[in-house]
């Protein structure tokens, strides 16, 4: 019967004892100088291979053999009828496996990006109530308040006016009713925006920029489109992923949160969610009474001024919301053709 | 007695560990992080059983299940507090100080965890340090040495070094500790010198560098010089790190291991910041070119080279070290159901 070196350590002193081992119709058998052990095969735990490091026999009295010659060891135990390496350690030793696992896994990370992440973040956001993504909102617009965003220099008349406009607007949706944020801010321009929770902010410039109430409207329509689907909240859970995988993969956890109102704002949405957007505010609109060409009129407003102040450079980071967008073009003419006669 | 000098070797290669990482890796992935405990515990099994004393190896044989349900802790504790600091600022700062105060007893508990998990020739290792000196060792001194503007830290060190090493044990035979605090003294002194000298002159060519470049530029690009500046200032930081880490990680491990004991035994680290320094930096290279896929290859170098330069300095025989009583008590199992493992360095 075929037997091989090994060491025996008995678990309770350091003395390495050489032994031959082998197995024999289900018994494990230890031979050195002054030792003769059989122990049940049945009762031994045998480690799994690591590539080639020595492998263990685990016995159940605290004792333990090193094996170091594997070929020879998975002979003996296939010769006892025992699978000689787990699945993982086959799939550890082999170059076109580690090419394989290589491949999958920029698969898994490329699919998880595109279509895994998206879903979560909608499943995600659809459980998270508009009271509770708020504390986001408030949280999100102090810091702007800090900085890139100032208070309005509108009148309070004015400002209640469009209040009460905005809030006719909403009437009858299932949306929250936080009240409209006007702000000032030369470094954003005409624009206006969603937050995570809801509330929706627009700047004095887009203001002073509609010709009339409907095209302010008509933006305010299709913010709360965003609203109504998450699409904040959503772009928000997705960045924080995004930046935690991130930090995970460079090795700083510490920036994680630090970067979600920066991304808020400078990550433009998708094609996709503009579009929802846009036909959330022409239903909207319909609904009451405003021709949904005003929303088409505003953002070719917004389009030429953001092109007025950036000629070359279109791509100025807070622009991108609505200057940069590459199918705006596009979104003016279908919200044209799908509504005629309106004008 | 006479000492006799016995060097650890390293067997493990980077190509048979990155088939393992990749592998690993994978799994990981396709389970959302939950095999990540069984990665850890197959990355230390891999290590431990290809670190080579005296003809034979050291194991690792921690339940992945304990790791996982540490990891599971950890990782809750870390978005608790991430995400109540955010939106309840007082909430997370209350969270902020519960962590604090329980990780002092955390960081024994894994101390424990690890040391009873390592095993050589069959006998485990242990550590016996106790949870008030814990709190010692990782708060008050902390705490101390950050309020006296890191005056105290090396003597901090010492004193963290001195609780986990003159806790330990193998078998029944206790560890000791006998550096001094003047000798953490002088590898921090030395590290700071060199830190204020590699850093001071590039910080003061790089700022000549920058004040022509910056005069040369009209005024409406100053903000792309500001940019390319702060880049540089990034890729100085950087490059410092890789000068001053060597030094001060090869002088630690000597310092730390030169001044250990085990019974009547001792150990010898001889690293060379030299040596570090090129392992570091190559590494370093080898991972940003390869987007991190050199990152297996670069744990094997750096793990080879650091136990490779050490040796135990053995007073007489090897053989007669005999298993510690806790170890025939947790035989069974019994105790190791409530341990666990809490690792923050992800």
């Amino acid at each position: 019967m075929a037997s091989i070196p090994a060491d025996y350590y008995d678990g309770r002193s350091a003395r390495r004892v050489p032994v031959s081992l082998s197995i024999e119709g289900g018994w494990l058998m230890l031979k050195g100088a002054e030792l003769e052990l059989e122990i049940p095969f049945s009762s031994v735990r045998v480690s799994e291979k690591l590539g080639s490091a020595p492998r263990q026999l685990h016995l159940a009295d605290g004792g333990h053999c090193a094996v170091s010659d594997h070929a020879a060891f998975e002979a003996l135990l296939q010769g006892a009828g025992v699978r000689p390496r787990s699945l993982v350690s086959r799939l550890e030793g082999y170059w076109h496996y580690a090419v394989g696992a290589l491949l999958l896994s920029i698969a898994c990370v490329v699919a998880g990006f595109i279509w895994g992440l998206p879903w979560a973040a909608e499943v995600a956001a659809d459980r998270i109530p508009y009271s509770t993504a708020h504390i986001i909102d408030q949280h999100v617009l102090s810091t702007f308040d800090q900085g890139m965003l100032q208070p309005s220099k509108l009148s309070p008349e004015r400002q209640r006016e469009l209040q009460q406009r905005f809030d006719t607007l909403r009437a009858g949706r299932d949306l929250p009713d936080y009240p409209l944020q006007f702000r000032n801010s030369p470094a954003i321009g005409a624009n206006a925006f969603a937050l995570p929770g809801g509330t929706v902010v627009v700047t004095d410039a887009l203001v002073q920029l509609a010709d009339n109430d409907e095209e302010i409207l008509g933006v305010l329509a299709h913010e709360l489109g965003h609203v109504s689907e998450r699409h904040p909240l959503r772009q928000l859970l997705q960045g924080s992923v995004v930046a935690l995988a991130m930090t995970w993969y460079v090795g700083d956890i510490s920036s994680l949160l630090a970067a979600a109102p920066t991304l808020l704002l400078q990550t433009s949405y998708s094609r996709n969610f503009e579009r929802r957007a846009d036909r959330f505010a022409a239903d909207m609109l319909r609904s009451k009474g405003i021709p949904p060409t005003r929303l088409a009129d505003m953002l070719e407003k917004l389009e030429q001024t953001h092109r007025k102040a950036h000629p070359q450079q279109q791509a100025a980071s807070v622009d991108k919301y609505f200057a940069t967008h590459p199918d705006t073009a596009e979104r003016i003419r279908s919200l044209r053709e799908n509504n005629p006669g309106a004008q | 007695m006479e000492q006799q000098e016995q060097r650890l070797s390293f067997t493990g290669s980077g190509s048979e560990y990155f088939r393992i990482w990749i592998v690993n890796l994978f799994l990981t992935i396709i389970t959302l992080g939950i095999y990540s405990a069984w990665a850890k515990v197959r990355r230390l099994q891999y290590f431990h059983r290809n670190t080579i004393l005296n003809d034979s190896s050291f194991d690792y044989h921690a339940d992945p299940k304990a790791i996982l349900k540490g990891r599971i802790i950890a990782v809750g504790m870390l978005l608790t507090y991430n995400v109540t600091i955010k939106t309840m600022p007082m909430v997370g700062l209350g969270i902020g100080l519960v962590i604090a105060l329980v990780m002092p007893w955390l960081l024994v508990k894994s101390l424990r965890f690890r040391l009873y998990n390592t095993s050589y020739r069959g006998l485990r290792f242990g550590f016996d340090g106790s949870t008030a000196g814990g709190y010692v060792n990782f708060l008050l001194l902390p705490i101390l040495s950050a309020v006296t503007v890191f005056l105290l830290a090396p003597f901090a060190h010492q004193r963290t070094k001195a609780f986990q090493h003159g806790n330990s044990r193998f078998g029944q035979t206790n560890f000791g500790f006998d550096a001094s605090a003047g000798a953490f003294y002088k590898v921090y002194i030395l590290g700071l010198l060199l830190l204020l000298l590699v850093g001071g002159t590039l910080g003061y060519a790089g700022y000549t560098v920058f004040k022509d470049f910056a005069a040369l530029q009209p005024k409406a690009q100053h903000g792309m010089a500001f940019f390319t500046f702060i880049l540089a200032f990034y890729a100085a930081f950087i490059f410092v790190g890789l000068l001053v880490v060597p030094y001060f990680m090869s002088r630690l491990q000597n310092l730390v291991w030169n001044g250990t004991t085990l019974g009547a035994h001792r150990f010898s680290s001889t690293l060379s910041a030299r040596g570090l320094l090129w392992i570091i930096v190559t590494n370093f290279i080898g991972i940003i070119l390869t987007f991190g896929l050199f990152k297996p290859f670069a744990d094997v170098r750096l793990a080879r080279y650091r136990i490779e330069h050490m040796s135990l300095l053995a007073e007489g025989d090897m053989e007669s070290f005999i298993a510690g009583e806790q170890q025939q008590e947790t035989a069974t199992g019994t105790e190791t159901a409530e341990m666990f493992d809490v690792d923050f360095s992800f």
